[in-house]
């Protein structure tokens, strides 16, 4: 009952279990196959050779939402897409991480002012853990984003009541969870 | 040929309502009646000397005074083109929400013509009579109203997603509690999202900004024909 709560006290044993946990799943993030537009090109980029996103344990894009852990919003989310992006984010299973990548997915880019039809900001559909701005962003922006990522899940609390140290720590960086 | 050529060809085929060659724009371009478009598009494909097999581009503009339907057509048979336009006037008070012309379809005469009359019917409403599958291409079929018309009225929001810049997110840290106190920090009685009067003013077209959004339906609702 604890566990499923999130009430357990911080101690020896919680810490430690939830640094395994935390490690484990920071270097095993899987992303899901999705891309919109622009933006997915050089998100191609980052998984293949060159930048090579296997280094971080994050190179294995999925091809179904239900495996995935991260799905990367790459692209303008128009009215007709919003409604796809919501419903492949709540196929995914938790703990599940999103990276807003691009101008448009951050907050409408070039279409904020005359985009009848642009969600501005995908931050509006589904809740963003990492904003990646850039039209495109190049990719060491997205890697970027993608380590920062790794720092945010490798400090979740699985079995422990949220530290003070924590909540200190989201309070100072607002990133941190 | 050239263009005043394929014109004079027309011409002597005996196809009426054919204008006169303008050479003001970067295309020359003819202006051809609405009810004699399809003759003369039928002549422009088949006739031996014309032989355009090709229509690149079906394209529309708005205008103050009218709205035209622009088709680009090519041969590569001979090596030239020709710019048709047909030219629908806007009738005494047409606007978006009471007035769409209507031009007779030649996606039967050029397949290429099918996606591109249903993009302009989408995004500038005009009609295509006798089209065989008319309905919209980009836009979500429920969509309201053609949004490249100059006094298009923006959307706050389209089947309950947001489209607005300072829209309130769905889904927000905190669950639906946050959600809920930040709609209470609007005023009562205000919308949740902006008034579309913000973002409609388009000063290049003349547009005015409506006085007020409430119980207004601003943009009537499509149906095909």
């Amino acid at each position: 009952m604890g566990i499923l709560n999130n009430t357990l006290p911080s101690n020896i044993a919680t810490d430690a279990v939830d640094g395994v946990i935390g490690w484990g799943r920071k270097s095993s993030i899987w992303p899901m196959t999705f891309g919109i537009a622009c933006c997915a090109i050089e998100m191609m980029a980052v998984y293949a050779a060159t930048f090579d996103l296997d280094r971080f344990g994050a190179g294995v894009p999925r091809a179904t939402p239900r495996q995935s852990d991260l799905i990367i919003v790459p692209g303008t989310v128009n009215a007709k897409m919003a409604v796809r992006v919501r419903r492949l984010y709540d196929q995914m299973a938790e703990p599940r991480y999103v990276i807003a990548m691009g101008a448009c997915v951050c907050g409408g880019g070039p279409y904020v002012k005359w985009g009848y039809n642009t969600v501005k900001g995908v931050h509006k559909i589904i809740p963003v853990d990492i904003f990646v701005p850039g039209c495109p962003p190049r990719p060491e922006a997205l890697m970027d984003g993608i380590l920062k990522l790794r720092d945010k899940v490798g400090q979740d609390e699985v079995f422990r009541r949220r530290s003070d140290t924590a909540k200190d720590l989201e309070r100072r960086y607002g990133m941190i969870k | 040929m050239n263009e005043s050529e394929i014109i004079s060809r027309m011409r002597e085929a005996g196809l009426g309502g054919v204008g006169e060659l303008d050479t003001s724009a970067a295309d020359p371009f003819v202006v051809i009646e609405a009810d004699s478009l399809r003759a003369a598009m039928l002549f422009l494909r088949d006739d031996e000397a014309c032989a355009m097999e090709m229509m690149h581009c079906v394209t529309a503009t708005e205008r103050k005074a009218s709205i035209e339907v622009v088709y680009h057509l090519c041969s590569y048979e001979h090596h030239h083109s020709l710019t048709v336009k047909v030219i629908c006037e806007r009738p005494e008070g047409g606007t978006h929400d009471n007035w769409r012309p209507a031009v007779p379809t030649v996606a039967d005469i050029y397949a290429a013509a099918n996606w591109h009359e249903r993009e302009q019917y989408d995004l500038l409403g005009v009609i295509f009579t006798d089209h065989p599958d008319f309905r919209r291409i980009l836009l979500p079929q429920e969509w309201i109203g053609h949004p490249l018309r100059k006094d298009y009225i923006y959307p706050s929001e389209h089947g309950g997603i947001p489209l607005e810049l300072d829209a309130i997110p769905l889904y927000m840290e905190g669950g639906e509690e946050a959600v809920a106190a930040k709609k209470a920090e609007r005023p009562a009685g205000e919308p949740l999202n902006q008034p579309p009067s913000k973002y409609s003013a388009r000063p290049d077209a003349g547009g005015k900004a409506p006085e007020s959004s409430e119980g207004k339906v601003n943009n009537s609702r499509d149906s095909a024909h």
